[in-house]
Order: structure tokens, then C-alpha cells, then sequence
């Protein structure tokens, strides 16, 4: 076991943890933020994302000590993100969400696609999500969801920094 | 679908790093292959020993005849055009489809080489680019081009102990072509067939590159030859089934057809760039 | 919230289960802490049939190793339909004397966290002494086949026969074309695997598990029968549950197993399900073969279906229904909504050295949907006619409904030659057919394939003891709460996950109350709150429940007019309810001063009138033979022949399910359908090696499609109301998911039917499709002249 510090959602917690535990696992089982979701645990599913130092990354292939030093945001910390906010926003209006399960990845990965480009078509948008598995809607209220998002917010988006 | 358990450290700089590499102890750069074999108890270590962030292995340089990847560049670097492309677009395009952006955010190009999985991209792509790895290691430094690197289904020539530090790439020629195929059950899936064509490369041969055929990502001499000679389309399929037979143990028919169409696909796009 | 203009019923209201997802905030089992939690790997077999001479627990730790022997006490349920010929072999939480498939649980570990539990499991050794595996669901009914089960005659759980009219005229019929077809094996793949926490309450002296399901009330039943408890002291809460299509509506070991260790450890016990375990030993589903005959006569007019239908079942039946219903429904189904009136169909539901086969939505349908629309366009071809103009001469029409099919089934309402039409017409059936003319520019091959489906929902009784159920989910249940202020809870039966409940049932009970639907909370999933009820499954929910709510809403309004008009001193008869507000001619009382009325000033009540606004109702529709959603479905794909790629070129639905409550829903039921019927069609199957070991464990090798995989559906809706029930709505959950295979293999067909290809096995994989048509093409060269007749 060893004690690490991880920034997490803008706060330093300080947190004990096995090696082989995956940053996914610890933000769930010890920091107790359960919008991070588990679906395959091998990096296909992409329920898990969450941004480590701005990039969108598989909570699930990176273990925490891995992360340590490095800034991590989830779902949790993104409650007042304005960019999320639009999104979710489409998210409701367009029906892009039944279980809920892939939901916090889907957004977290639709936020990553806006803030590095414009998505000006379905294609780019099915492309940019083609690694966010759902299995309930088959994916167009979340496609037109991220697109409507993205016209949205062309002007107010900050560039890549 | 936890890993056994193992320790941890990262390394400050290289020369910790390879100390710290000892007995069933494994590098570990961005995980994105390693940790899923881990958690699946198909592989395990006593050690992971973490390199993903080592200067040494970060760093990317370029000359007039060579780019230098550093080993612990990621996919989402070189898709990004933040590190420079010899292939003169051709890396960019390859990591563009190479699994799911989060994945290219942690993945690395050099554990995707040590990896040596056989339908990968990274290796059928520095292969046809003719790339050359540095290696270190607990006796010092050597080099070998990655075509000699990769043995076999998930084998390298890499020793315990040893780190791939970064890839030589020498710079395509200006009026190079390339082109690129991929055939995949769905996006981002590991490819069912991947093919890399460098045309008129300078004095260079051809090289036209298959992976997720044989054992391991490989030149196809007599197709590559082939298409020197501006054979016909008749001919380049038979040199297709000719090197398949020698990189496979029996192609089967569909194994023809899916491998021979993605042959002429690439080139097909490396013909039109 | 804005009322619809034509009111509730048929608003696209936003969903209330949006918010706390969009948050991250939703809650499934997993996210469950409680104190002290301990959780659990299993020991599964690695071997798919074979005696169990031992298990060896680890000396250190044997108190945290349970095997067969030490919930030896734990009843074994009997599974299946209660008919005599059908046979179940037991199934235990542990396997015991053999083990019947890879992946089936032989032990369970328990430790401070998963990854600890893990390590425990690598060092229980289990010594199994293989013996042959049987893997194919045909060859297993074979005399010489190895038997799963010692004393049975065969490897079949039943065999069985669906006939109809006089099969024997059939024989004579100028066209007879015989086909063999496959659907394979797949996973239900919720995003959420199965998930249970389960702990010993010594304040309430309950056992109260957490589980991810699709009907806790029904589960409850099962565990209590099983672990030898009284009902009343267990209790299942299913929380948020991400997604179950038919996945997580059976008894399965598993969670057997860790309800019976909860009762034994002062500790909560918790397993959540990884995705490997989910592709191994989850339940799996399709696998049907159809050896088929059908016959018509020169004119294209459909006779009748012969063959067999075989169903891989795997090793168990899986309680309460077994797999009798998926191969039974395949038979029913099996003349689609043509007039055929002959048929003579022998079934056999087969037992298999894999994992029980449980439902998946369509259970059953899209196997006999896929056999049907690809045998009614192989008649078309051998006749040399247009798919459409086979389907427009066969197709019952409005004026022939209600008719009762050959299979068995009554379809009640509807217009199906015109939801045929509007298909050909959205899909632009001839631009395709002068497009194919051209030819692509990039090699590919255009097909365009239609299929048509039918859905039968809101069965009850009739229906349900008809086919044997041990369980008959006759009906829905509705507790309908009206607090002192006025706003209203209602319990349910059924079990949200994912299809919207606490939206559209708040739909019908604002509809019948009057009242804003933000002033409606929908309750479910917990047995020590909600009334009976059978849970969510066969397009069941917004007939059944749906109707419970509507009546235990109107008794609600019943006493809210008696007690309005007391206060009113009117007459109940001369007042009206409006927008939370009973009005007479003079003056008028908000629900909120009824309901306190009701609840604490009981003064003010009238002589005679009981206090509290509470109803309880129970609902089945008055007639219980079901009522029949249907669509027909139309595809365009372009086909690459070498590799043999197929990418969807534009999808159409053309389909109609009565009174739709909350239409942005009812899309979104049928896109996420269909994406799941694309992923049957092309992309997922889990392969068996020789020995029985499945191929395709991970999401690697299983592939569920993505994004790019799935087209944007263009969907037309048409509304003939049912007869039977409340609004006229039928259930449509399934739909989405049964014609996709068809239609899309006719698609492929299509494209290449001028070279006779065989498209007749899904997933319709590149390979697959590449090898049929270079099979058609050497085929067609060797004998051109007679393929191009």
C-alpha cells in the first residue's frame, strides 16, 4: 500500500491505495465519486472516461499512482462546466440518454470533441464518439445532442489550450 | 478483472529506470495495452517500472533526412501534429484511426511496437517507413530497424531490461506516395487487415506494408516488387497470393481476398495523393 | 412544464430521469457503500463438460471459500414451463457432480475488495475430468451425442411440434424451396453488467439485497423459495439498473449464491459482474437454426412452412421460464403476417455444454423474422418477382383483421400492407433499383432489403397459461399516494431501466388527476414499498402498468370529487375536476386542501368517508391474447464483395403502436432497437472452439457497434389505437430489435441476387458476406446460363 495525493475535481485528496489499483477503482471505492462508471474495464466500453491533465482518458487503464501529480476531473467536477452544461442541455431535448450508464463518459468525451474542434458533421461526431459504447439509444438523440451543442457553442468555446 | 498484484515505481530518468528493470519487472508507458493483459491475469509482473514521462523518452527531433520519435510519444501527439511527421502527413492519418481518442491521449508509439501485436498499426507504419529504435539497456545502447525488432506474434528482440528510448524515422522524399487501407470489423477495432504503401520514396524501393495477416507486420517483397515494375492489376494480385502464402500457414480464400483488396486500396489512395 | 396541446397522453415530454444521469449522479448497484463490505470472486469452470472430482480450498482462508457443499441447503428451483415433457435438470448456485459449461460457477471467494478476492480464486484448485463437449445444437440430438444430463433420452429440455391446416397438401405445391438458416449466439450486453449486494438486517431480521433486475418482486419469490426464507423477510431494491434487455429478468447462480452467503456472514457481500464474466456466463441468447421448407404456388401466393426449428438452449433452464418460450415463439412466429395457412413445424429446445439461454428483447421473433422475410424473398427470386410484390399479395390486410394466424397468434389492429407501402416509399424502393442499374463508382454493390415485423404485447392470463409460464404476469399494480399537500407518489410493479417510466406513467396519471406531472413521482424497484408486480419485460410495461396507474388514479379522483364536493357543498355529481382543482358552479377546492382534508383534518371529511388518498389497483387488459405493434422495416446497404463490408446506406421504419404517451420515447425505444437488432445482423456472435470454449471474451473479440455503426433511423409512425386497452396503447420495447437481421440480409441479398448468393446466417460478418458471394460468383460462372434465367 502507499499513500498518494491526487488532485481531483480541484482538490488535493490524499488517498491509500494498492499499485495495481486503477485510478477508476479508487475514484469509485475510496473517493467515493461514482459517476465514473465501469463497463468493460479493458478500454473499449469508454464509461470511465475522465480527463487527466485536460485529455480525455480511460479511468480504467491508468492506475492511480500513475496519476499522481497530474489534474483529473469526473464527472462530479464538471457540474459547473459551461460547456457540459450546453450539452447536457441537448442531451435532455434530444432524448441521448436512457439507462443513464454511459452517460457521464458520452459527456465527458462530447465535451473533449468541442473543445479541441468543431464538429461540423455526423460523421466527425460518430467518429469522435466511436469509442463511448450505448447501449440503449442507438446513438442518434446523442449525435444530434452533440452537434446542436456544437453550434451552440462555436463562439463561446475557449481555443485548445 | 483485477491484476494480481504488483509494485510500482517511477523512474526519475533513464538510467533509473533500467536499474530498477530487473527480474519480472516491465516497463510501463501509457498502459493502454499493458494494463488491460494485466487485468485480464493474462500477464503479470512483480514491477512496473513507469517511463511514460522521461524526458528521454518524450523528446522528438527532426533533421533534414530524419525524425526522432521519442518512445513515450502518444497517438494523440502525432495525430495532433505536435511532434514532427516524416511520412509528411502519413503518421498523422494512421493515429487518426487508431483505436478511440482516450486511448490515443495515454497510448504510446513505442509500447505499441513492444507490444508487437500483429494486427497493430504503429508497426506495419514504421516498418514501410523503414524506422530504425534505439534501445538501451543494461549493456549500453543498440540499434535495430524495427522490421528486425519484431520477431513474431507478440515477441520482440527486447531483452528484460531494455527500454525502447525512440524511433529513427528517415523523412519521406518530397515526391514520396503513400496510402493507407484498413479493414476493421468496426471503428476503432484492431484491424482485420492494414496495409501501409511508400511509393517513389527517392531512389528507395517500394514498400508496400500488411499487417494483421502473418505473425508480424511485414514488407510484401514480391507485391511491393510488383508494383515497381507497374504490373498490372492481374499480376499485383498474384503477388499478393504469393506473399501471403509465404507469410501465412495456409491463407484461406477469404484470407486472399480481404488481404488483396486492401493491398490495391492503398495503393489506390497512394496512386491518387 | 408546458401541458401538450391535446393534453399528457401524446406529449414528447422531457424525461424526469434525465437529471441525475446528466449529474453523474444516478445510482446503480455498484455504487452501493455499505459498511463493512466484503466482495466476491467466483471459481468458474474452465472446461465445458465434465465431472468435478474436487475442489480444493486454500487452507488460510477456507472460511472465505463457499462451494456446492456448503450451500448444499439452498433449494434447487424448478425451472421451465410446467409441462411434463419438459425436462430441467437441476441447477444449483454451485455446480455439483459435473459441470456443464465454461464459465459455470464452482465457487465463490470473498475478500476486503475484488482485486483480494481475485487472488483468492487463483488458489482454489478444482480438478474436472473432461468429457465431450456438445457444442452443436443439431449434432446434439444425434443418438451417439454425449448427454448432459444422465437418464435423459436426448439431449433435448423439450420436442415439440406446431401444426396448422393440412401440411400433407403441401407436397404437391409447384414451389417448394427448402433453406437452412442461422441466427448465432450472442450476449444481451447491458451496458451494466449484473450487479448484487446483499446483507443479513438483524434490526429488521430481512435479508435485503441490492440486485440489478428487471422485476425484484419476482426475484423475491425466487430467492425466498430457494434460500427457504418467508417473503416477508426478504427485500429486493433494484436501484438505477443500466439497462437489461431481457439480461437481468431470470434467477441466475450467482446471485443465488451471494443472497445464500449474506445469510451465513456478519458482513455485507457484494458481486458485481466483469465484463468477461458477462460475455462467458451471462445469460446468452438467439442461437436458432431453421431447417425449413416453404412452399407457394406459381402465382407467389405463400402456402406454407415444414422443418425444424432447433434452439441451442445451453446447459440450464434458467427459473422461472426456462427456454421453451424463445423456441415456441420462433414456431409461432414463423408466418409473419402473411396468409399461410399450412404449417407443420417440429421445435426442439436443446441442451448445450454452454450457458443457459435466457431472453433478449424480441425473444424469439428476430430468429423467426429473419427466417420468414429471407424465405419470402427467396420465393420472390425463384419466381423471378419483386420482394415487394410477394409481400403485397400475402400480406393480411386491415379488412382481414382481427386474424388468427397459423401460429397461433390473434392480430388485433392495424394496417399492414399500408405500413409496407410507406417503408417502399421512404427507402425510395425504385431510385434504388435505377441506382443498382448504374452501379457504384467505388465497386461496392447496393441492396435494399425490407422486412416486416410483428409484436405482441399486453398479453395476460390467456396468454401467459397458454404457454405454461410457472410465473403468469397477468397484470400490473399501481399504488396511487396523494399527500396532504397534494402531490402524489405512485409505486409501481414494473422496473425502470432505461425505457422512461417515470416520465410516461407521470403522463397518465397527470393526464387522469388533472395535476402538472412535476407534482407525480414514479416509484419502483423496492419490495417493501411497491405492490406486487411482475417487472419490465415483453414490451409488458405501458399496457399493464400503465393501465394500473390510469385506474388507480381515476379511484384516487373518485374520492377527491366526493370529499371536493363536501366541501364545496355541492354534490359530488354536480362538480368537475380541472388542474389540480375540483370546481363547482360556485366556487372551487385544490387538491391540496382535499388531501389535507383527507390526511389531517378529518373533521372536515364527509359521515361515511374514509381518511387518506391512497389506492391500490391492479390492471389486465379485457382481452388477454395481446394486442400487435408492427412496422415493416427497409434498408440500403452498400457491399464491398471482396472484403465484404457492409455499410447501412439509410434505414427507414415505417410502424405503428397505437397511442403513442410520450412519442420522443417511443423513438427512442425503436432506434435503440434497432441498433441492437444491427448488432445481431452484422457485428455480434460468441463462436465455441471444439471444446466448448467460447471465442469471444472480451470486447476485443465481441463486437457491439459503435457510433459509426448505426445509421439515424428514419422513422414514420402510423396510429391504429388497440381495442383493449387503456388509450389504445401497445407495447413496442422489442420492435426495434426483430426485423433488423432480415432486413438487412435481404438487403445483402439483394445486392447480389442476380448471382443466386446464399445469405442465410447471421452475424452477417465480412467474412460471411465475402464468402457467400464468391461461392455465388464461382457458382454462377459454372453454370451461367441456367443462373441467368
Amino acid at each position: 500500500m502507499r499513500t498518494i495525493t491526487l488532485s481531483v475535481n480541484g482538490e488535493d485528496l490524499t488517498v491509500t491505495v494498492e499499485p495495481r489499483e486503477s485510478l477508476a477503482d479508487v475514484l469509485r471505492e475510496r473517493l467515493d465519486l461514482t459517476g465514473t462508471h465501469l463497463g468493460c474495464e479493458h478500454g473499449v466500453c469508454g464509461a470511465c472516461t475522465i480527463e487527466v491533465d485536460g485529455k480525455a482518458t480511460r479511468a480504467c487503464l491508468i492506475l492511480a499512482v500513475m496519476a499522481e501529480g497530474r489534474r483529473i476531473t469526473t464527472i462530479e467536477g464538471l457540474r459547473d462546466d459551461p460547456v457540459a452544461a450546453v450539452l447536457r442541455r441537448h442531451f435532455h431535448e434530444q432524448h441521448a440518454l436512457q439507462c443513464g450508464f454511459c452517460t457521464p463518459g458520452m459527456l465527458i468525451m462530447a465535451r473533449d470533441l468541442l473543445n479541441r474542434s468543431t464538429p461540423s458533421s455526423e460523421k466527425d461526431v460518430r467518429e469522435g464518439l466511436a469509442g463511448q459504447m450505448c447501449r440503449c439509444t442507438g446513438y442518434a438523440g446523442i449525435v444530434r445532442a452533440v452537434l446542436a451543442a456544437a453550434d451552440e457553442t462555436t463562439s463561446t468555446r475557449s481555443p485548445t489550450p | 478483472m483485477k491484476p494480481a498484484p504488483f509494485d510500482y515505481v517511477r523512474a526519475k530518468s533513464l538510467g533509473e529506470a533500467l536499474a530498477a528493470l530487473g527480474d519480472d519487472a516491465m516497463p510501463l508507458a501509457g498502459g493502454q495495452s499493458l494494463l488491460p493483459l494485466l487485468g485480464l491475469r493474462m500477464a503479470s509482473a512483480r514491477l512496473l517500472v513507469d517511463i511514460g514521462h522521461l524526458d528521454e523518452l518524450r523528446q522528438s527531433s527532426a533533421t533534414d533526412a530524419t525524425v526522432t520519435l521519442g518512445a513515450a510519444v502518444t497517438h494523440a501527439e502525432i495525430e495532433d501534429g505536435r511532434v514532427p511527421d516524416p511520412g509528411h502527413g502519413l503518421m498523422r492519418s494512421i493515429a487518426r484511426k487508431l483505436a478511440y481518442r482516450a486511448v490515443r491521449n495515454q497510448g504510446t508509439i513505442g509500447g505499441s511496437v513492444a507490444m508487437a501485436d500483429p494486427a497493430a498499426d504503429w508497426p506495419a507504419c514504421l516498418v514501410a517507413l523503414g524506422a530504425t529504435a534505439r534501445i538501451a539497456g543494461p549493456d549500453g545502447e543498440r540499434r535495430v530497424a524495427v522490421t528486425d525488432l519484431i520477431e513474431d506474434i507478440y515477441t520482440t528482440s527486447l531483452v528484460p531490461g531494455e527500454i525502447i528510448v525512440s524511433f529513427d524515422i528517415p523523412r519521406l522524399h518530397a515526391a514520396a506516395k503513400t496510402g493507407t487501407a484498413k479493414v476493421m470489423r468496426k471503428t476503432g477495432a484492431f484491424a482485420m487487415s492494414f496495409v501501409v504503401a511508400v511509393l517513389h520514396d527517392g531512389d528507395q524501393a517500394d514498400r508496400i506494408v500488411l499487417a494483421g495477416a502473418g505473425r508480424r507486420a511485414e514488407r510484401l517483397a514480391e507485391t511491393s516488387d510488383a508494383v515497381a515494375a507497374g504490373m498490372d492489376e492481374a499480376a499485383l494480385r498474384a503477388a499478393v497470393a504469393a506473399d501471403l502464402a509465404g507469410l501465412m500457414d495456409a491463407p484461406d480464400d477469404y484470407a486472399v481476398r480481404l488481404h488483396t483488396a486492401v493491398v490495391l486500396r492503398a495503393l489506390a489512395e497512394a496512386r491518387r495523393s | 412544464m408546458v401541458e401538450h396541446a391535446g393534453g399528457w397522453i401524446g406529449a414528447s415530454l422531457l424525461r424526469k430521469e434525465d437529471a441525475r444521469h446528466l449529474l453523474g449522479a444516478g445510482a446503480f448497484v455498484a455504487d452501493l457503500k455499505l459498511r463493512g463490505l466484503r466482495d466476491v470472486a467466483f471459481v468458474r469452470s474452465d472446461v465445458a463438460h465434465g465431472v468435478l472430482t474436487a475442489v480444493h480450498k486454500p487452507d488460510d482462508a477456507a472460511t472465505r471459500v463457499f462451494t456446492a457443499e456448503d450451500l448444499a441447503w439452498v433449494n434447487v428451483l424448478e425451472a421451465g414451463p410446467e409441462l411434463a415433457a419438459f425436462r430441467s435438470g437441476p441447477y444449483p448456485p454451485f455446480a455439483s457432480g459435473k459441470v456443464r459449461y465454461v464459465g459455470q460457477p464452482v465457487a465463490a471467494c470473498v475478500a476486503q475488495n475484488r482485486a483480494h478476492a481475485e487472488d483468492l480464486a487463483e488458489r482454489v484448485s478444482v480438478e474436472i475430468d473432461a468429457l465431450p463437449a456438445v457444442i452443436d445444437c443439431v449434432d446434439a440430438l444425434a443418438p451417439d451425442a454425449a448427454r448432459l444430463f444422465d437418464g435423459w433420452p436426448d439431449n433435448a429440455f423439450i420436442t415439440s411440434r406446431v401444426t396448422e391446416g393440412d401440411p400433407a397438401s403441401l407436397a404437391a405445391a409447384p414451389i417448394r424451396l427448402h433453406r437452412r438458416l442461422r441466427m448465432n449466439r450472442q450476449a444481451t450486453v447491458s451496458l451494466e453488467c449484473r450487479g448484487i449486494v446483499a446483507h443479513y438486517d438483524a434490526r429488521l431480521d430481512e435479508l435485503v439485497i441490492h440486485l440489478s433486475t428487471q422485476g425484484p418482486h419476482v426475484m423475491r419469490r425466487g430467492f425466498a423459495m430457494a434460500l427457504g426464507l418467508p417473503e416477508h423477510k426478504i427485500r429486493v431494491i433494484a436501484p438505477d439498473v443500466g439497462g437489461g434487455f431481457g439480461g437481468k429478468n431470470r434467477m441466475m447462480p450467482e446471485e443465488l449464491a451471494i443472497a445464500a452467503i449474506a445469510m451465513k456472514v456478519p458482513y455485507p457481500v457484494r458481486w458485481i459482474e466483469d465484463r468477461r464474466e458477462h460475455l462467458i456466463a451471462s445469460v446468452h441468447a438467439r442461437e436458432h437454426v431453421y431447417d425449413l421448407t416453404i412452399s407457394a404456388d406459381t402465382s407467389g401466393v405463400l402456402l406454407g412452412i415444414e422443418g425444424d426449428v432447433f434452439v441451442d438452449a445451453g446447459a440450464y433452464a434458467l427459473w422461472p421460464s426456462g427456454p421453451f418460450m424463445e423456441t415456441s415463439m420462433a414456431a409461432r412466429n414463423l408466418p409473419g403476417p402473411y396468409r399461410i395457412r399450412h404449417l407443420d413445424i417440429r421445435t426442439h429446445t436443446v441442451a448445450t455444454n454452454k450457458a443457459p439461454l435466457g431472453p433478449y428483447r424480441g425473444v424469439g421473433r428476430p430468429g423467426a423474422c429473419f427466417a420468414i422475410e429471407r424465405l419470402v424473398d427467396e420465393v420472390a427470386h425463384a419466381l423471378g418477382r419483386e420482394p415487394i410484390d410477394i409481400r403485397r399479395l400475402n400480406m393480411v390486410t386491415s379488412a382481414e383483421l382481427p386474424y388468427d394466424t397459423a401460429g397461433g397468434l390473434r392480430f388485433d389492429t392495424g394496417d399492414y400492407p399500408a405500413a409496407l407501402e410507406t417503408a417502399i416509399e421512404r427507402i425510395g424502393f425504385s431510385a434504388v433499383r435505377a441506382r443498382q442499374k448504374t452501379g457504384e463508382p467505388d465497386g461496392r454493390v447496393i441492396g435494399v432489403g425490407i422486412a416486416f415485423y410483428s409484436e405482441q404485447s399486453g398479453h395476460g392470463m390467456a396468454e401467459w397459461t397458454k404457454r405454461k409460464s410457472r410465473v403468469v404476469p397477468g397484470y400490473e399494480s399501481a399504488r396511487v399516494r396523494m399527500l396532504p399537500d397534494g402531490s402524489v407518489v405512485i409505486h409501481v410493479g414494473v422496473q425502470n431501466h432505461g425505457q422512461g417510466h417515470e416520465t410516461s406513467l407521470a403522463q397518465i396519471a397527470a393526464h387522469e388527476l388533472g395535476l402538472d406531472p412535476d407534482r407525480i413521482s414514479i416509484r419502483y424497484g423496492d419490495t417493501a414499498t411497491a405492490p406486487f408486480g411482475f417487472g419490465t419485460f415483453a414490451s409488458r410495461s405501458i399496457v399493464f402498468s400503465g393501465g394500473a396507474v390510469a385506474r388507480s388514479c381515476r379511484m384516487i379522483v373518485e374520492k377527491l370529487r366526493l370529499i371536493g364536493a363536501h366541501l364545496l357543498q355541492a354534490t359530488p355529481d354536480a362538480v368537475r375536476i380541472e388542474h389540480g382543482r375540483v370546481l363547482s358552479a360556485t366556487g372551487s377546492v385544490s387538491f391540496a386542501e382535499i388531501a389535507a382534508a383527507a390526511s389531517i383534518r378529518q373533521e372536515l371529511l364527509p359521515d361515511g368517508v374514509e381518511p387518506l388518498l391512497e389506492v391500490v389497483s391492479t390492471y389486465e387488459p379485457t382481452d388477454s391474447r395481446g394486442v400487435f405493434s408492427y412496422g415493416t422495416h427497409a434498408a440500403v446497404v452498400a457491399v464491398e464483395p471482396e472484403t465484404g463490408e457492409v455499410e447501412i446506406l439509410d434505414y427507414v421504419v415505417a410502424e405503428d403502436c397505437g397511442t403513442m404517451i410520450n412519442p420522443l420515447i417511443v423513438d427512442g425505444q425503436i432506434q435503440g432497437g434497432i441498433a441492437q437488432g444491427i448488432g445481431t445482423a452484422l457485428y455480434e456472435e460468441i463462436p465455441f472452439s471444439d471444446l466448448g470454449q467460447p471465442l469471444a471474451t472480451t470486447f476485443a473479440d465481441y463486437m457491439v457497434p459503435g457510433a459509426s455503426e448505426i445509421p439515424a433511423v428514419d422513422i414514420a409512425h402510423a396510429c391504429t389505437p388497440a381495442l383493449v386497452t387503456e388509450y389504445g396503447v401497445k407495447g413496442m420495447g422489442e420492435g426495434g430489435a426483430i426485423a433488423p437481421p432480415a432486413a438487412l440480409a435481404n438487403a445483402i441479398a439483394d445486392a447480389f441476387r442476380d448471382i443466386g448468393v446464399r445469405i442465410d446466417e447471421t452475424p452477417l460478418t465480412p467474412r460471411r458476406v465475402s464468402d457467400a458471394v464468391a461461392a455465388a460468383r464461382s457458382a454462377h460462372a459454372a453454370q451461367p446460363s441456367e443462373a441467368a434465367s
